[in-house]
């Protein structure tokens, strides 16, 4: 597993050395702090609620992971392809599924960094009440996995084509799919999904972690989706053999 | 098929969609050889490189390497290789110092090793006062050498070079030949090329690909001996203001074992000659340079002229 970590490395260095991690990092910050305080308007306001909980966080921040995420993800496999930088990649002596963990072991590299920015939220609310730690914690974890989720999303995305325009609105949709519309589009067939069906949405299985609990269903979940991912990209590196 | 074929490729084909692009290539590199793919653009080298190194996949046909089947274990293959794709594709964002050191952990060597490594592949190829600069600065002679480094950083038995030598100036050709020769002596080196003097000057040995097949393979010497059966010289004799050049033709013609003559050029300067191409069966230098000295005059030059692989490309890739 060396390897994976050593190409980790350079994709982390990478990515703090263009552009894109800094937009992406602020949209990140902006938005999910404008949704933390104000949130769509009504009863989601902070000053409003008048209460010492930072699950405003945990409800809004997927939305714009599922954005911005893709931008992060989009250049691993396009612009190797684009540069042809592939070809003296996958000919060293590492197997393919080593390249995609290490890219997508580099691009939690800014998740890491983009959630450890939001945590600035809840001491905020530490320091005027009393919410409950085990919730942030969970909240946490949740986000972490569903960040990692949606990275894996997008490096599928980014190994099927050279263009990174290409991979970031096709991981984009893939994330905003899986996040919003299993839900929605069980409803518009079945008016009432079978619970099972339902489980297959991001929104559901994340719903516990954003009410801060961790159940191991919802975590094995979120890595079954990423192993299936890396799986599929792998898989996409692959077939350069039989085209 | 000799014990010491370090590559054995056996009856590669190569099919995109409905193209052909090998078509059954066989050949065999030997352990320390420097061998020459050549062909026209598009004749299946690069195809045939990117098969060697496990980049792809054959339709069908083995690529063998020190012994080991590359489809059924292309770790172990990669692990003996070193390789520069085509148009020398490197991160551009990257310094060249952290380049190669990470190209050297990825394969595997220690921190410290790849360091002290570095020094030596740096100075062997020239790259010791770029070290520290980022790759996408770099001219495209210094790129090649970046290029280079990475693939013998690791102390490969096996180089695969891919038109090492195309994009760059004439000073900075020359430099990157002298450097593949230099390696040759302890490598293994495949390159590729449709340049003949390159091949010609570096390479032990020929393999010409030609639409997807091989139409040649062997030492220049046997290439050309295929090809030319006739001694072909170029003449150059010193000229007076009244001198006649049919008469000089007719001179030469005499020489016995001179098959045709023909005028090719005459000059100037430094001083005036006339030039002819003088074919025949056997070598006749020694029979023309009496021949000249008899009639009183001076030789300026006598060479043979090459029937260059240009000559013998043509006439192989031609036919094929």
């Amino acid at each position: 597993m060396k390897p994976v970590w050593i190409l980790a490395r350079r994709e982390m260095a990478a990515t703090f050395d263009s552009p894109i991690a800094y937009i992406a990092g602020a949209v990140f910050l902006i938005a999910t702090g404008l949704l933390f305080f104000f949130g769509l308007g009504g009863t989601d306001d902070f000053f409003a609620a008048r209460e010492a909980t930072v699950r405003p966080l945990f409800e809004y921040a997927p939305w714009v992971l599922a954005v911005i995420l893709p931008a992060v993800t989009m250049r691993l496999l396009a612009e190797e392809k684009r540069q042809g930088t592939l070809e003296l990649l996958v000919t060293l002596p590492v197997t393919d599924t080593q390249i995609v963990l290490g890219k997508l072991l580099g691009a939690m590299g800014f998740l890491v960094v983009a959630l450890a920015m939001t945590l600035v939220l809840p001491a905020l609310v530490m320091s005027i009440g009393h919410p409950d730690v085990g919730a942030i914690l969970g909240g946490y974890v949740g986000l972490l996995l569903i960040g990692t989720t949606f990275l894996a999303l997008g490096v599928m995305a980014s190994t099927w084509t050279q263009n990174q325009i290409v991979a970031f609105i096709v991981g984009m949709m893939l994330c905003m799919f899986f996040w919003t519309a299993t839900d929605a589009l069980l409803r518009l067939v079945l008016d009432q999904p079978p619970p099972a069906l339902a489980l297959l949405s991001f929104q559901s299985q994340f719903a516990d972690f954003a009410r801060g609990v961790v159940d191991l269903r919802n975590v094995l979940y979120f890595l079954s989706v990423t192993a299936i991912a890396v799986l599929a990209s792998t898989y996409s590196l692959r077939s350069r053999h039989w085209q | 098929m000799t014990s010491a074929a370090m590559i054995q490729v056996r009856d590669l084909v190569k099919t995109y969609g409905d193209k052909k692009a090998l078509n059954g290539v066989s050949f065999d590199a030997r352990a320390g050889e420097i061998l020459g793919l050549l062909g026209p653009n598009g004749a299946g080298k690069s195809t045939t490189m990117k098969i060697l190194t496990t980049f792809l996949s054959a339709t069908s046909g083995t690529v063998t390497v020190d012994g080991i089947d590359a489809a059924a274990n292309p770790l172990a293959v990669r692990a003996m290789l070193g390789y520069l794709p085509e148009s020398t594709p490197l991160y551009s964002d990257m310094v060249v110092y952290d380049y190669l050191l990470w190209c050297g952990e990825m394969r595997g060597l220690a921190r410290s090793d790849v360091i002290k490594r570095m020094a030596e592949v740096a100075r062997v190829v020239g790259l010791e006062s770029v070290i520290g600069q980022v790759i996408g600065t770099l001219s495209k002679g210094y790129k090649q050498r970046v290029g280079l480094a990475q693939a013998m950083l690791h102390n490969p038995k096996i180089l695969i070079l891919d038109e090492p030598t195309s994009g760059l100036d004439p000073n900075q050709i020359i430099e990157i030949r002298n450097l593949i020769r230099a390696l040759g002596q302890n490598h293994t080196l495949i390159l590729s090329s449709h340049n003949l003097t390159e091949v010609r000057q570096i390479c032990d040995r020929v393999v010409i690909i030609h639409q997807g097949a091989v139409v040649a393979d062997g030492t220049l010497d046997e290439l050309e001996g295929r090809v030319a059966s006739r001694h072909h010289l170029i003449v150059g004799i010193q000229t007076t203001a009244t001198h006649d050049n049919d008469a000089l033709k007719h001179m030469l013609a005499e020489t016995p074992g001179a098959k045709s003559v023909a005028f090719s050029h005459s000059s100037q300067a430094p001083v005036p000659a006339a030039f002819f191409e003088v074919e025949a069966d056997t070598d006749i230098r020694t029979a023309l340079f009496e021949r000249i000295r008899a009639a009183g005059l001076t030789l300026l030059e006598l060479r043979r002229k090459s029937l260059d692989l240009e000559g013998i490309f043509q006439s192989l890739t031609q036919n094929a």
